[in-house]
């Protein structure tokens, strides 16, 4: 049965000369998990938008969304509202209200529904989820995953038959991100519920959606199954680097026959197609300067008199102009590291030294002024200003003189600008007080797999000018991709160190996909590329 | 069996309100003692050996209220000594007194309403009255705590910055008034997105029902019926005039005829109440777990 049918669609936001979209024409069928793709500014979420009708922006619009058969415009208000549901990016913002029994209840109080239904809705809707046991708590007091895991609860409460969540993990680390697709994956499942979704992090997501959807300036070029899109698209690297790693070294390869989408896919691929007579690419021989950037010994810290050790005997030491990335679950300490290292928050025993000189040495704030700097999580912090040029020039930031380009952007309001852009504009900000240390919390959180390849540039060519970088990250991909050398945090302290080609064939779980992939096959295989590169020196197996 | 903070909160709001109004209108001496004493009892219940500090604090409290009234004011026949030219009289410092065991009094139980009464029990009687109330509260009492939190990132995230170049009281001032601009723009900001998500939920689309997790009980019809009679008879003893009392110019009072004993009885045990609720509670626990 089509549930939804979008024909010639085409919109226009006011006061803009270029359509959002142009001409999409799509139908969902019941029951089909849809993924939609593109790049940042494609046009993804006003075509959403478009389809819940409540949230369609003003503009200039023709074609029509029917939904059940139905034009939307037609719908009655209640079964507007409640028929599709609508998940957003930032899990915080969506919730309404300050209990979590009272946010699941919130849609059924706006569609009146009684007391004894809701009260059944909601404690079946709980029970499905695991949410029983923090049902009675404040919303501020959840995780990031938990809270996008009850918008969604909330969403579905009121029974949609269509579900619509624009980049729903965006926000999330690695582990909460695949729980969430897995539970959408038991949704589609088990209720035969119509998902549609915009998403940036494909990985998991590619190999459970039925249809894979490219939309590329407002146009739809691509529709169909997963495997058919990949290898129509395995030219356009641009709208590739965000694909499964399997599919991205099926598509370095030239080769024919259908994608593989999973690790599991992707081995049997290679080990089938591709020999391993030499089974490691030559090591790029790292050596890291003698002089230490920062160091930590024996570091204790905790928040509170009465909680537990958050860093509990920390020993690390960066070595100035490296790239160190940080690695490690939720709440393992791996944030509080940096805020100790700059020292927002003091620790009660140990020792940090930067550039040899111990903290309390640098009196009345030098410690900022050219010598260290933090870009935080969540970046719309470092913001204070209307437009970006304020914002720089109140830094007194000169944009030729950094690493990259932004004046395109300088005229905008700085929480008008996409993800990516925000992170490149802030670390503008940040690069002003020319440090020589740079701590980033997690900066590729949020981005799509394009921004991120740019960010590892950027970080690459701040570190050729001699800035020594520490990232905390969840994203072992960029990791692999920029560190010169991997840590990983775990119980307060770092446990492991080494290059990445080390560290990650050396960890069999928190790794790489492709090296999940190679594991066994070829060694020290970390990213992608590498792999792809492997399997090109091998040659293609005979007779085939 | 329940312990008195898990009652209707529209059980819990009207003993309160009973309470506080023979409280704060009644000067006699023996009503104001009931209060304090039955208000420090169930306080000392409620949150057993922790907050011993505040009990310091309103102790002192109590010492300066008493002691004030009688050096400011210069009432009263008895004169104890005098100071610096005024006399100090008996009635005034038993008037100090009697209106700080009033104040005090009606603090402490203020303090165990403030206790027992958490935000979801004000959304339910609010969302009684009117449900769009009810949700404008509740939104309110989420975004305290967001927006304290955002204050405190943006301030942590300027200072790594290096936005401050010194320790300078007028730069961190500066500094705090454009966090504090920049965190009225994200509260704005955040404020779409919120209305977004309402509206893709249904707001606005009809009459809101507002779902409570509290229903009436027997017991809780038990305790109102309760309250409410021995309300009335402390009432009535008040305004039949049977308990008054007055310092000026001579302490003058009496609680008379059975109306008057009644009254008062009536007003101590029902302060009593919940501390009765919560002894029964206790014992029937008790008795209990030694029968498994």
């Amino acid at each position: 049965m089509e549930i939804l049918a979008v024909r010639d669609l085409s919109f226009k936001y006011p006061m803009c000369s270029a359509a959002a979209i142009e001409d999409v024409s799509f139908t969902l069928e019941k029951g089909e998990f849809a993924v939609l793709c593109g790049g940042t500014g494609s046009g993804k979420s006003t075509l959403l938008r478009m389809i819940k009708r409540e949230l369609t922006p003003l503009g200039e619009r023709c074609g029509t969304v029917s939904f059940m058969g139905r034009d939307t415009e037609t719908l009655d208000d209640r079964t507007a509202a409640s028929a599709i549901g609508f998940v957003m990016q930032k899990p915080e913002q969506q919730i309404v209200t300050d209990k979590v029994w009272h946010e699941l209840a919130f849609g059924l109080e706006n569609l009146g529904i009684s007391q004894e239904e809701t009260a059944r809705r909601t404690a079946e809707m709980a029970s499905y989820f695991g949410i029983g046991e923090w049902f009675d708590s404040d919303v501020s007091q959840l995780s990031g995953g938990q809270k996008q895991l009850l918008n969604l609860a909330s969403v579905l409460v009121m029974q949609p038959e269509l579900l619509i969540l624009d980049e729903p993990t965006a926000q999330l680390d690695p582990i909460a991100a695949s729980d969430f697709i897995a539970t959408l994956k038991r949704l589609n499942q088990d209720f035969s519920l119509t998902i549609l979704m915009v998403e940036h992090r494909l990985e998991d997501v590619v190999p459970v959606c039925d249809r894979l959807m490219v939309l590329e300036d407002g146009h739809l070029t691509h529709s169909g199954r997963p495997e058919e899109v990949i290898t129509s698209i395995r030219g356009r690297s641009e709208i590739m680097c965000g694909m499964p790693a399997a599919a991205r070294i099926y598509c370095a390869l030239e080769h024919s026959g259908a994608s593989p989408l999973t690790v599991r896919g992707g081995r049997r691929y290679i080990e089938e197609n591709y020999s391993n007579g030499q089974r490691s690419l030559p090591d790029a021989a790292y050596s890291h300067s003698s002089e230490p950037a920062l160091e930590m010994k024996d570091v204790y810290f905790r928040y509170t008199r009465e909680s537990e050790d958050v860093l509990s005997g920390l020993d690390l030491t960066v070595y100035s102009g490296e790239i160190f990335c940080l690695l490690g679950g939720n709440g393992s300490g791996k944030t509080t590291t940096l805020k100790a290292a700059s020292e927002l928050v003091r620790i009660y025993s140990g020792r940090i030294k930067v550039f040899g000189r111990k903290l309390k040495e640098y009196r009345n704030r030098t410690l900022y002024n050219e010598c260290l700097a933090m870009l935080p999580q969540d970046v719309q912090t470092v913001f204070l200003k209307n437009t970006v040029r304020e914002e720089l020039q109140d830094a007194g930031a000169d944009v030729n003189a950094l690493p990259y380009d932004i004046s395109h952007l300088l005229d905008k309001h700085p929480y008008d600008l996409s993800g990516g852009e925000q992170q490149l504009a802030a670390l503008a900000k940040v690069l002003a007080a020319k440090p020589k240390l740079l701590l980033l919390d997690e900066p590729t959180k949020g981005l799509d797999a394009y921004s991120r390849s740019r960010m590892t540039e950027v970080l690459r060519r701040l570190k050729a000018d001699g800035v020594t970088i520490v990232t905390v990250t969840h994203d072992v991909e960029f990791a692999a991709e920029c560190a010169d050398r991997c840590g990983l945090f775990f119980g307060g302290r770092v446990v492991s160190c080494g290059t990445p080609a080390e560290f990650f064939s050396g960890n069999s779980f928190y790794t790489t996909a492709a090296s999940r992939m190679t594991r066994g096959y070829y060694d020290r295989a970390v990213t992608a590329e590498q792999a792809a590169e492997l399997c090109r020196l091998n040659g293609r197996r005979c007779g085939e | 069996m329940r312990s008195f903070s898990e009652y209707d909160p529209v059980v819990i709001a009207v003993f309160f309100v009973t309470v506080l109004s023979v409280a704060m209108f009644c000067g006699h001496p023996i009503i104001a003692a009931i209060t304090l004493f039955t208000g420090v009892i169930y306080n000392i219940v409620l949150n057993g050996r922790q907050h011993m500090k505040s009990h310091l604090f309103f102790l002192i409290l109590f010492i300066v209220l008493a002691a004030a009234n009688p050096l400011v004011s210069h009432n009263g026949v008895t004169v104890l000594f005098v100071m610096n030219h005024n006399p100090v009289t008996l009635e005034a410092l038993l008037y100090g007194i009697n209106s700080a065991a009033m104040i005090v009094g009606v603090l402490y139980w203020f303090r165990n309403f403030t206790r027992i009464m958490t935000s979801d029990k004000l959304l339910h009687i609010f969302g009684r009255l009117s449900p769009k109330l009810s949700l404008v509260l509740s939104m309110a009492l989420r975004f305290v705590p967001l927006f304290k939190g955002q204050a405190e990132k943006v301030h942590d995230a300027q200072r790594a910055m290096g936005a401050y170049k010194d320790d300078n009281i007028v730069d961190d001032i500066r500094g705090n008034m454009r966090i504090f601009s920049i965190i009225v723009t994200w509260a704005l900001e955040n404020g779409i997105i919120t209305a977004d998500s309402m509206e893709a939920r249904g707001y606005g689309t009809g009459r809101r029902t507002s779902f409570t997790r509290y229903r009436l009980r027997g017991e809780d019809i038990v305790f109102l019926a309760a309250d409410l009679i021995l309300f009335g008879a402390a009432i009535a003893a008040i305004v039949t005039d049977s308990v008054e009392f007055t310092f000026y110019p001579v302490v003058r009072g009496s609680i008379s005829g059975i109306a008057g004993a009644a009254g008062t009885a009536a007003y101590g045990i029902m302060l009593l109440m919940p501390v009765i609720v919560e002894a029964e509670v206790r014992i029937r626990w008790k008795y209990l777990q030694s029968g498994i």
